[in-house]
């Protein structure tokens, strides 16, 4: 099993984009350091930036790599799995692990691991970015440091989630283009539409839907990203009812595409 | 390599293999024996059903019925398959992006391999110097020279290869050809997919033979010669319409090839030189063909020999080839 997962390692860190996956973390996540700054400067008349003050605040400094998260580690997930097909290297792939199940397992580790570097690659933006630029604005770093327990595990978590939602839709769905559609486009907007409607039609809260599972487990650091904040403050499953929720939502077509996919003859 | 190993390949056994896709029938209750130490060209026309047997053998496609065995073991069973078997499969299935020496590293890691072995098979397929480069910008005989190097990783007792040879220019079949006979001449087990004739002729000592997914012919290339007794004439002349007749009287079947064109079957030089001489047809050439791989291969894989209905413009059945079938 171990080598196993030690050449998916080899196969995702030898693919371009994944790179540039990765490589994108980065510029999203300066994106929302800068919102929450601008965000903060709303309190301060004649301020265009502040430093965070609040504990949410702090919160949504420290884990601005949410966004960044939210969008990457499902693509992370579906380049892991269809990069395969389309280049028709699942057929190396089998030769060489035949006992198919142990592949998907070694995509699942795989891919949780580099949704995890794109977890730290954006809490390194942070400490290189926001962290000075706060500190700049008169903020008090360590006050943002000390959410560190309470951002860094749900922001991780979702990571690792996030990539298993987006590895179980490219299993089953085996086109790359066709899987990131429906992973990014489907939790990002599809979701929201879907609850708006659900809220205006039912008054139900639509809450088991990918991003707002993911936004539960995520807590403080996702409201503006599909949380409770961003849609009218319908009421978020608690963390971890949210992180098993997002379990399922990876798991279920993982273990579909398995079976409807993964397990067919390479012709 | 073990230089001198001489029993180390294990048997591929083929046993009653069948391969449906929906309603397609790929392989037909397909059996044969595969010998260590011996090329065996497993040999037919495209869409014959070569690959799916071979993709059977390697657990890659699920048959239908019947089994496909690695001495005595299905593909899957073992721990470490790619210590035991070698494939080369497609030269298309690589990431483009990724170096040669990085796809052998996954390829080593993926099969428990020391990546140490690596290098190695680099520098016995020839690619050392070309480690570094991207396999996108590769020929296709280098992709084929990597997949081979991919495949040697487990210094396997078993060799498979699909129709290795595409795309390999002269220089590179021709170091093919001597690489699989190096690798027999240690024991190992080496079957071949072609339907290349020419070269596998030169290469293999066994040869199995499909068409339409069934077993036309096995056996050592003398016993699949020597089982063709039906030969062909072919003569070319200006008299061909008047030639047809001759045969049609005399009872020999025969095909007409073109406008000057007739192809005998079954016939042999001394019967048919003293039926043209009777009757004063011009030839301009009077050519044997047959006893050899391709003539067998061709007469065992698309009809000649058999009595063509379509072709064979009226003529009584003549002799029919046996095909060299040792089951």
């Amino acid at each position: 099993m171990t080598n196993a997962i030690r050449a998916e390692l080899i196969k995702m860190r030898t693919m371009p984009g994944v790179w540039v996956t990765l490589c994108l973390a980065l510029p999203l996540t300066v994106l929302v350091i800068v919102g929450v700054l601008v965000a903060a400067g709303d309190s301060v008349p004649g301020h265009t930036f502040n430093h965070v003050h609040t504990l949410r605040q702090q919160r949504e400094l420290l884990g601005a790599g949410y966004f960044g998260i939210l969008v990457l580690a499902p693509i992370m997930g579906v380049l892991c799995v269809t990069g395969e097909y389309r280049h028709k290297t699942i057929t190396t792939t089998f030769v060489l692990v035949p006992i198919r199940v142990r592949v998907l397992v070694a995509k699942v580790a795989a891919t949780a691991l580099w949704a995890i570097l794109i977890g730290l690659v954006t809490l390194a933006t942070v400490a290189a970015v926001a962290l000075p630029w706060n500190a700049g604005l008169g903020g008090v770093t360590t006050q943002v440091t000390d959410q560190a327990g309470a951002v860094v595990p749900g922001l991780l978590a979702s990571a690792v989630l996030l990539g298993l939602f987006g590895l179980g839709f490219g299993t089953l769905v085996k086109n790359q283009v066709a899987a990131i559609l429906l992973t990014i486009g489907g939790s990002l907007i599809l979701e929201s539409l879907l609850v708006a409607l659900a809220r205006a039609i039912f008054h139900y809260d639509l809450n088991w839907l990918p991003n707002a599972a993911g936004a539960a487990l995520a807590g403080d650091i996702a409201r503006g990203f599909g949380g409770g904040g961003g849609r009218g403050g319908e009421r978020l499953l608690q963390w971890w009812q949210g992180g098993l929720v997002m379990l399922a939502w990876g798991l279920v077509p993982l273990a579909i595409g398995y079976y409807t996919t993964f397990r067919r003859d390479v012709t | 390599m073990t230089a001198g190993a001489a029993t180390r390949g294990l048997p591929i056994e083929v046993r009653g293999l069948t391969k449906h896709f929906g309603t397609v029938v790929a392989v037909d209750d397909l059996s044969f024996i595969v010998e260590p130490g011996r090329v065996t060209g497993f040999l037919g026309p495209n869409g014959s059903g070569k690959t799916t047997t071979l993709r059977v053998l390697l657990g890659l496609v699920h048959a239908t019925a019947g089994d496909a065995t690695i001495g005595g073991r299905n593909y899957g069973e073992f721990e470490r398959p790619s210590k035991v078997v070698g494939a080369v499969l497609e030269a298309t299935s690589f990431h483009p992006a990724r170096r040669a020496r990085a796809h052998l590293r996954m390829a080593a890691r993926a099969g428990g391999h020391d990546v140490q072995r690596v290098e190695e098979v680099l520098d016995l397929v020839g690619l050392r110097g070309d480690a570094k480069r991207k396999i996108g910008g590769f020929s296709m005989g280098m992709r084929q020279r990597l997949e081979l190097a991919t495949a040697l990783l487990g210094d396997p007792d078993v060799l498979v290869l699909d129709e290795p040879s595409n795309g390999l220019d002269p220089q590179g079949i021709a170091w093919l050809r001597d690489f699989m006979r190096y690798l027999a001449g240690e024991g190992r087990t080496v079957l071949v997919s072609s339907h290349l004739l020419s070269e596998m002729a030169q290469t293999i000592d066994d040869a199995v033979i499909v068409s339409y997914g069934q077993l036309r012919a096995k056996g050592t290339l003398a016993e699949i010669t020597a089982g063709m007794t039906g030969r062909v004439m072919r003569a070319r002349t200006p008299e061909a319409d008047r030639l047809s007749g001759v045969l049609t009287q005399a009872g020999v079947a025969f095909r007409r090839l073109g406008p000057d064109e007739v192809a005998m079957d079954g016939v042999q030089p001394e019967q048919v030189g003293p039926l043209l001489a009777t009757n004063q047809i011009v030839l301009y050439e009077l050519v044997e063909e047959g006893g050899d791989l391709e003539s067998v291969f061709l007469s065992l894989t698309a009809g000649l020999g058999f009595g063509d209905p379509a072709s064979t413009a009226g003529a009584p059945p003549g002799p029919q080839p046996q095909p060299g079938v040792r089951a």
